[in-house]
């Protein structure tokens, strides 16, 4: 005779071998796909990179540094009202985005190293640069918690975006110097 | 007791399968990588002689006693056998990394848990306490390694730590026959010991074994693929990082 603790049974072991065997699955497959394409794939790669507004971190980068990254001492640094920087910024989420972006971008650099290994001296490059901008997201939450966020928040806040700038840059620059594929794609993305 | 005709060949094939089995082991060194591995398997070939001389000579509550006292054993065994893989694949260089290892017991812990859960769910019809216990022990047995097994595929592929081959061969036809193990013994425990359907379910097993005994002696006898020589600039460069790499360590734990 079926009782209601057969059925209960029943179900619970139809749901673990469901799940079991999707975990297994999900990470055999995530494997397989790490060995067939160990540079990562372009598409995914693109679909990770979240869109921001180009012009504001222009705006807000090149008060501080000049095109190549150089620090500004001209008569024009620093013509930004610090209440400007964080709106253009996009606050706290808006940093947020550029964190998980320099991340791709660090990955971008790794992806053409299947083609030209050479560049992994650049992918360091950029992963102590994406260090750097997630030490500034750091120093701005803390000063966030302990409520003196005003004072803190133009100075990091800037260096942040100049720096994913300056990441941007250097890697549209590669991409354009060595004639990568998905060129035209980066430039609109990025 | 006597064995009926189909029990006897379960019986010879499977004594058959785990000499060869051992022999492979020993011939080609793989004892001294796998020794639990090893012990398993001899563990076997000693309950399947001293099962037939019960089986002959004793009676059928006795057989049972020793049955249940080397299922135990077999148990103990194969999480031996789980530990012994996760040791190769988690420590690798002779030390675990302490998140994997926080997290494999963790993961032991909640796998056992569940597989209690699981096993503790169906009521047998018509059985002895012995019988019961049987049949939820291996149900949870089953239930637990393969948990065991998929955690180690999660934490291997999160950690980029790769399968080497006979670590992979033991673990696959390990991992395929506990999860028909769950499926039999899960029939096992809502059917009545001795029934039609209740032999069928161990014949099912049975065969999964012996193919997974077959899979073991063919893949444990070939050798793994040979390793890629690094060239000398290469290991060179390594030496070097490592050296770096401690030197970061030591300034970065003089922080605490």
């Amino acid at each position: 005779m079926i009782t209601i603790r057969t059925v209960y049974f029943v179900v619970v072991l139809v749901v673990f071998l469901v799940a079991l065997v999707g975990a297994a699955m999900y990470y055999l497959i995530r494997n397989r796909q790490r060995k067939m394409y160990p540079y990562g794939k372009w598409e995914t790669l693109m679909r990770r990179l979240v869109a921001v507004d180009r012009e504001n971190i222009v705006l807000v980068a090149r008060d501080l540094v000049d095109e190549n990254g150089e620090r500004r001492f001209d008569e024009g640094e620093l013509d930004l009202d610090p209440s400007q920087i964080w709106p253009l910024v996009g606050g706290i989420k808006g940093l947020e985005i550029l964190e998980r972006n320099c991340q791709v971008l660090v990955d971008l650099v790794f992806y053409a190293q299947q083609w030209y290994p050479e560049v992994l001296a650049v992918t360091e490059q950029l992963r102590q640069q994406a260090r750097e901008i997630e030490l500034h997201i750091q120093r701005i939450k803390s000063a966030e918690k302990q409520g003196q966020l005003e004072s803190w928040y133009p100075n990091y806040a800037q260096r942040a975006v100049a720096t994913y700038y300056v990441m941007t840059r250097r890697v549209l620059g590669l991409y354009e110097q060595l004639n990568l594929p998905g060129l035209a794609e980066l430039q609109q993305s990025l | 007791m006597h064995l009926t005709g189909m029990m006897f060949f379960f019986w010879a094939a499977g004594l058959l399968g785990h000499c060869l089995l051992l022999v492979v082991l020993l011939l080609r060194g793989r004892a001294r990588t796998f020794p639990i591995f090893t012990a398993l398997i001899a563990g076997n070939i000693i309950k399947t002689l001293a099962l037939y001389a019960i089986a002959l000579h004793a009676s059928k509550h006795t057989y049972l006693v020793v049955y249940f006292a080397f299922a135990i054993l077999d148990f103990v065994l194969q999480l031996g056998v789980t530990f012994e893989l996760a040791r190769h694949l988690f420590c690798p260089t002779g030390t675990w990394a302490p998140d994997v290892r926080k997290g494999f017991m963790i993961l032991a812990a909640a796998s056992f848990l569940i597989a209690l859960v699981l096993a503790s769910l169906p009521v047998p019809p018509e059985k002895t306490l012995l019988g019961t216990l049987l049949d939820r022990g291996n149900l949870l047995s089953s239930a637990l390694q393969c948990e065991l097994f998929v955690g180690m595929i999660a934490f291997s592929t999160i950690a980029r730590l790769p399968w080497k081959t006979h670590v992979a061969r033991i673990a696959q036809g390990l991992g395929v026959y506990e999860l028909i193990g769950i499926l039999t013994e899960a029939g096992h425990n809502l059917t009545v010991r001795n029934s039609l359907s209740f032999q069928i379910l161990t014949y099912v097993r049975m065969s999964a074994y012996l193919a997974c005994v077959a899979y073991w002696i063919v893949m444990l006898w070939r050798d793994a693929p040979r390793p890629v020589e690094l060239p000398e600039d290469v290991r060179k460069l390594f030496f070097t990082l490592k050296i770096k790499v401690e030197y970061d360590l030591r300034k970065l734990r003089a922080f605490k």
